[in-house]
């Protein structure tokens, strides 16, 4: 019987070996260096805030050999960075993170400086739905992950029992451990891969949420009573070429009645950038329609 | 019972025959102020626990039998967190010894010790990252204070290193070969 430990315990290090063969190490990252995995041939990623203010960083990589990348293109909404690195080393397998369940053993791969790899494990403890961060990311899955941060883990990747990479490993909140789900991070190194950048769709308006009265709903022929007051407007923007106002108070976007202000920031993402949209607006008590084409944020 | 069923228990059974096997040479070490910690009996004749849970000249020491005998200090590096004690047992083993310098990161291993309320427990975790040339190991497993001093064993049942401080979320060993030197210093070796 201790047989069968010895086995899943030479597997679980056979596992951390492998995935360790995408993993390099980014060595002015973080406070004594950070992580990256080797996304695809020639491309890898790394987490953001730890590469900050750094057009060029210096990586270790899987096989050892130092040398200086640049920063080819960051996404601060989800907090990813991609690097450009010599097209020899190994992508990593990545894993479909929608088909991970509750329960399921993974593993936080790291490598820092010359140390070598390092792991944790644990278990992913829940699974719940696409969210946006406070930046207006949008993330496609949350996990809540049973598993232990350790210095320099982010930018490593979270792989599962079968050597797949779930996603790239990250800070989350009260100093845990958390991912940046596989299908976000392929979203993001996409754009940022065609355009450098992301591109995030813009306004120019400054909101804040407001409640109408319930005999208000009907009068005004809305529905719910939820509305976004514009409590400022950008010179030369979207919204002053579409004649919004201050003192405006958006009730729905395209029809749809408002369910929260994150449906505003759902209304720019990079895809919307060019469209218009109707936004329904309530303007000296009237309900009325504003058509708004949304345009790109630029880089300031 | 489908195979997953079946070899979720064998590593449950694994890792608690493992555990009760490592119980025989683990015990539990008096320290000051009715503070406890624990001991792992290298050879028969001879505890290694850490320096900060063996800091006076003796000390009460427990087999997981029940038998409790006097462990007098022999040896002592704070900076190590090493120390050792004499003790007269009728022991017929000591633990089986491996070097931890084969490690790889993610290998499982089990520390015992007397943590909380001072009864034999076991925890499990992994290598965090190999070795090299530190005598300190990191594990990614729970340590707790009374864990201090007990072996870090791993999945054959040999004695990887003695337990030791938490670093963390991490748990921390001083590894088999540095205790080994750290006795060649002091000139304790098992009386042939």
């Amino acid at each position: 019987m201790p047989s069968t430990l010895a086995e899943f315990s030479q597997q679980l290090a056979n596992t951390v070996e492998k995935a360790g063969q995408s993993v390099l190490s980014v060595l002015e990252g973080g406070r004594a260096g950070v992580s990256g995995t080797v996304w695809r041939e020639g491309i890898g990623v790394a987490v953001d805030h730890t590469i900050q203010g750094l057009e060029e960083v210096t990586v270790i990589l899987p096989s050892g050999k130092e040398t200086i990348v640049s920063v080819t293109g960051r996404d601060p909404g989800t907090d990813l960075a991609i690097l450009k690195l010599p097209t020899d080393t190994p992508a990593a397998a990545l894993g479909d993170d929608s088909g991970a369940r509750p329960g399921e053993i993974v593993l936080s791969i790291g490598r820092r400086g010359t140390e070598g790899l390092a792991a944790t494990y644990g278990l992913i403890s829940a699974i719940g739905g696409p969210w946006r961060t406070s930046s207006g990311g949008r993330i496609d899955r949350w996990f809540r992950l049973d598993l232990n941060p350790f210095p320099g883990f982010s930018g490593g990747p979270i792989i599962n029992a079968g050597c797949e990479v779930l996603g790239i490993a990250t800070s989350g909140p009260g100093r845990s451990a958390a991912v940046v789900p596989a299908a976000t991070v392929n979203r993001i190194v996409d754009q940022l891969v065609k355009h450098g950048r992301t591109v995030r769709g813009y306004i120019g308006i400054g909101v804040q949420p407001v409640a109408f009265p319930e005999d208000a709903w009907q009068k005004l022929g809305i529905s719910g009573g939820r509305g976004l007051l514009i409590i400022a407007v950008a010179p030369d923007s979207a919204a002053t070429e579409s004649g919004l106002m201050l003192g405006d108070v958006i009730v729905a976007i395209d029809g749809n009645a408002l369910q929260s202000g994150a449906s505003l920031q759902s209304m720019l993402d990079g895809e919307s950038v060019g469209k218009p949209v109707s936004l329904g607006v309530v303007r000296g008590g009237q309900l009325m329609k504003v058509a708004v084409t949304v345009r790109e944020k630029s880089a300031s | 019972m489908n195979r997953n069923t079946q070899l979720g228990i064998s590593l449950s059974e694994a890792v608690s025959s493992v555990a009760a096997g490592m119980r025989e040479i683990t015990v539990k070490v008096s320290g000051s102020k009715g503070r406890h910690g624990s001991g792992t009996v290298w050879w028969p004749g001879l505890i290694v626990t850490n320096a900060h849970v063996a800091n006076s000249q003796v000390h009460d020491v427990e087999f997981e039998a029940g038998m409790k005998v006097p462990g007098w200090l022999v040896a002592r590096d704070c900076d190590l967190d090493l120390a050792a004690l004499a003790v007269s047992a009728p022991l017929a083993r000591g633990a089986a010894i491996r070097s931890a310098s084969h490690l790889r990161a993610g290998e499982m291993v089990l520390a015992l010790g007397n943590p909380f309320d001072g009864r034999g427990s076991v925890t499990a975790g992994i290598v965090h990252c190999p070795v090299g040339n530190s005598p300190r190991l990191l594990a990614d497993i729970r340590l707790a204070p009374g864990y201090s001093g007990g072996p870090l064993v791993e999945t054959g049942g040999s004695v990887i290193g003695i337990n030791s401080m938490i670093v963390g979320p991490l748990g921390c060993a001083i590894t088999s070969d540095a205790v080994e030197e750290f006795l060649s210093r002091f000139h304790l070796s098992e009386a042939a």
